[in-house]
């Protein structure tokens, strides 16, 4: 790198109540290059974009913008100096336009009584879009009416309307399909062509090898390295980095195929607005997954069996047909649904642990509608124990605990009901590496066990690296299955765009 | 959002189980001890105060506002609110009234009193729920018009209870002694009711299934759909028990004051209950909230409008204080407390 850094970091710390965030940590950020910064939950990797953002300051340490010593009191100056961040929960206003959200920044820095221009909004907003190449969104259009992946180019286009020259991406892509994050790719590679320096935060360890120039890692607050990404970096060294030591099992054990025996789940002729009739059999201790573009309904298919969606055809568990027609009839049939949406659908943010834990089986932990509070204890305690679940307390506000951990409460709520048939939707999205493991571990152990697991997710190499089987859907229909052995994230993909079909019709 | 999220947030470390423990407890522990400086001050500042007449006096004032406000904690931990209970409380109370004076017995006439409370709450319930209503809107119109079915019941005229208006004299005493008697010839039956309904409201949430899968709701109405609660019929029982508890409160007011007008009785009462409620730690935004952080809220209502009184301070700076200590109340926790970010 001929030219100097536009942005050094100086021994930055940060201490937190109880916590040391960032401890003395230094590296630079050249113009032009994608960084890539990673690191596990808590490794501070949020406080330090906090920090260049403006939103923190740091308890010492210094920051050298563009070769001068600059404290950034508050996001309004980063923007000033050109630090836009986009971050993973958009921060867009819904009921604005394409236009009006990306031109937001020119109102922000005018007088309250300045009149506004809407003309002046969607010309500046179509020069940015043209930029982006975002011809297929209507600048007119509101923004609550596109798809997360326009409403996150639109988060960038509005970045790049305050003449960015850094770009902070907070979990790009966490919502993101393979094709949008390729766009999105295309872009950055502009972005860079252009002198704009990325700073990217990211959990999802491929694309991240595919994009950086350089990579920093993070761990437990302290800054472990800073590599040129060249052909010695692989996925499995970043994660050892990360993690401090290394994680083997991301890949299946062996088993032995479902054999002849009753399927656990049947579904059949499964249709219900954008899903067309879709059918396919698991088998008691089978992995099974989804995979599929956002559009494609593997998201309302498993809404659909769990009951939350009403739909035409029919399940059957263990060769019984069940009438799901709520969530209620569907953990009574013996399924749990571990849902995608961890912190709106998933955990009980307010509520405790064990709260958590006994909300789906409080039959069992009560008797004539009164609680049984050892019995809640007592189930609470046996999936913690099992799930290794890392908790001060089992009276812990889930609100404290990291993504990983809250995942694996809910996934004991799901397992306190016994259930025979477990459903997972996007069952690691937004977690770190090593929770990321151990849920995959717990998965195969409880297959083993007999469960019968299904997983719908836009994570391919999670499928593939998980599953017996997967299905491929696109448009509201089956369009690829493939066993173990056959997947390949290119073959599937193939299917999911509806380029190709394979043994679609032989649904065993 | 732009603060430190909470997925990475960093490790809690072992020393933090101390912390949320106190925390959990903090609202409560900060309303007992303004409760205990108040009264000490006004024990101290007043002769009157610590007689055991003007507590007992305390004590049947804030029974009626406690009593809704037992009912009150369910909605808000729910996650909904209802601003129909001053209408309620008018509409039973004269209903009861009503059918007292035409010679009912007393029982079925508080029984049509207290169904009907429910029957407001199953409307409040059903519309907010599968009406898909913000009950803030359903419960808004529902206060107007519980109010006018009132007006028009009674043509607008006042309800007097007593021998002249024609009620059986047996009935009558008996009303009476419900709203006026007192248990062991010292505690106001009506303290009597509050100490009950507060006994149960706290059984019912803090040791039954229903009273978790209220909180559960509140705590996050998707997450408890998912996790198998039947979220609407929740809801609508919350808003049955309000409107229950609405009508009792109603019909004993009627009973210790035998004499309501359908424009007048329980006007804006229900900003009161709720103001109660959230004094004692309840969140709008559900999921939180105690029966003991109610029945709290409620003394400190009760006890700071006795001690104004007793203080010779003029009514109008009543109104004024207790406006200041809700927000106060609230501050307080909101920034002393660290909550979510976002």
């Amino acid at each position: 790198m001929a030219q100097p850094p536009i942005i050094e970091l100086h021994g930055i710390t940060k201490r937190f109540p109880g916590v040391l965030a960032l401890d003395n940590v230094s590296f630079s950020v050249y113009p032009g290059e994608v960084h890539a910064v990673l690191g596990e939950n808590g490794a501070g990797k949020s406080t330090l974009m906090n920090i260049l953002a403006g939103d923190l300051q740091p308890d010492s340490g210094t920051i050298v913008y563009q070769g001068r010593e600059q404290v950034i009191p508050s996001p309004l100056v980063a923007q000033r100096l050109g630090i836009s961040v986009v971050y993973q929960e958009l921060a867009l206003c819904n009921n604005l336009t394409v236009a009006e959200n990306i031109s937001l920044s020119l109102v922000a820095n005018r007088s309250a009584l300045s009149f506004v221009r809407r003309g002046q909004f969607a010309d500046h907003a179509r020069e940015v879009m043209k930029r982006l190449g975002l011809s297929n969104v209507d600048p007119r259009q509101s923004v609550g009416k596109l798809s997360v992946a326009q409403q996150q180019m639109v988060e960038i286009a509005k970045a790049l309307s305050m003449k960015a020259t850094v770009l902070i991406l907070d979990e790009p892509n966490s919502a993101l399909t393979i094709e949008e994050t390729d766009h999105l790719f295309t872009v950055l590679r502009q972005l860079q062509a252009d002198g704009v320096a990325i700073i990217y935060v990211s959990h999802r360890l491929e694309e991240v090898v595919q994009i950086a120039d350089r990579i920093t890692v993070m761990r437990d607050g302290r800054h472990i390295d800073t590599k040129p990404n060249d052909d010695s970096v692989t996925v499995e060294s970043l994660i050892t980095k990360m993690v401090g030591r290394s994680i083997t099992h991301f890949r299946r054990h062996a088993r032995p195929s479902g054999g002849e025996s009753q399927p656990a789940l049947e579904v059949e002729q499964l249709r219900s607005g954008s899903i067309r009739g879709v059918s396919f059999r698991i088998h008691r201790g089978e992995i099974v997954g989804i995979a599929g573009l956002p559009d494609s309904g593997k998201d309302e298919l498993v809404e659909c069996i769990f009951g939350l969606r009403p739909s035409e055809g029919a399940v059957r568990v263990n060769g019984v047909v069940a009438p799901i027609k709520s969530p209620v009839a569907a953990i009574n049939a013996g399924l749990a649904l571990i849902p995608a949406d961890r912190r709106g659908a998933g955990a009980m943010l307010v509520m405790s642990v064990e709260e958590n834990t006994v909300v789906s089986s409080l039959k069992a932990v009560s008797r004539l509608g009164m609680l049984r509070r050892p019995a809640m204890r007592d189930l609470t305690r046996t999936y913690v124990k099992k799930l290794d679940t890392r908790i001060a307390s089992q009276r812990q506000k889930m609100w404290t605990l990291s993504g990983g951990n809250q995942q694996k409460v809910i996934l004991g709520r799901g397992l306190a009901t016994e259930p025979s048939i477990l459903l997972l939707h996007e069952p690691t999205r937004g977690i770190d590496v090593g929770a990321k493991a151990e849920i995959y571990d717990i998965l195969q152990r409880l297959a083993k066990d007999g469960v019968t697991i299904l997983i719908v997710s836009s994570e391919l190499p999670e499928l593939i690296s998980q599953c017996d089987r997967i299905l491929v859907m696109h448009q509201g229909r089956l369009t690829g299955h493939f066993d173990h052995d056959e997947a390949n994230e290119e073959a599937i993909l193939a299917c999911a765009m509806g380029q190709a079909t394979h043994r679609a019709v032989a649904q065993t | 959002m732009a603060n430190l999220g909470v997925a990475d947030t960093p490790r809690t470390t072992s020393g933090g189980q101390g912390r949320i423990r106190r925390a959990l407890s903090a609202r409560e522990a900060g309303v007992f001890v303004a409760l205990i400086l108040m009264c000490a001050f006004l024990a101290v500042s007043t002769d009157a105060f610590l007689s055991s007449r003007n507590l007992l006096n305390v004590g049947r004032q804030i029974s009626l506002l406690g009593i809704m406000a037992v009912g009150m904690t369910f909605v808000l931990i729910a996650a909904e609110v209802d601003l129909s209970v001053g209408s309620t409380y008018a509409l039973s109370g004269l209903m009861t009234g009503i059918l007292i004076v035409q010679q009912w017995a007393l029982l079925p006439a508080i029984l049509v009193g207290l169904a009907l409370g429910g029957l407001v709450g199953f409307l409040n319930g059903v519309l907010s729920t599968y009406g898909k209503l913000p009950s803030f809107i359903t419960t808004l119109g529902m206060m107007s018009i519980v109010r006018g079915v009132a007006l028009l019941i009674t043509n607008g005229e006042p309800v007097t209870v007593n021998a002249s208006s024609g009620a059986n004299g047996d009935t009558l005493s008996q009303f009476f002694w419900i709203g006026q008697g007192s248990l062991f010839g010292q505690i106001p039956m009506q303290l009597v009711f509050f100490i009950v309904i507060a006994f149960l409201g706290w059984i019912v949430l803090s040791f039954t299934t229903f009273g978790f899968r209220v909180y559960a709701v509140g705590g996050g109405l998707k997450a408890a759909r998912v996790s198998g609660i039947k979220v609407f019929s929740v809801k609508i029982w919350a808003f049955i028990i309000m409107g229950v508890l609405s009508g009792l409160a109603g019909i004993l007011s009627l009973a210790f004051l035998p004499s309501g007008q359908a424009g007048r009785t329980g006007v804006g009462l229900e900003l009161d209950v709720i103001a109660a409620t959230i004094v004692g730690g309840a969140s709008l935004s559900g999921g939180e909230g105690t029966m003991l952080g109610t029945i709290l809220g409620v003394l400190i209502i009760g006890v700071l409008r006795n001690g104004l009184i007793l203080l010779g301070i003029s009514p109008f700076w009543q109104t004024t204080i207790i406006g200041l200590v809700i927000i106060v109340a609230v501050a307080i926790d909101k920034w002393t407390t660290s909550r979510r970010a976002g």
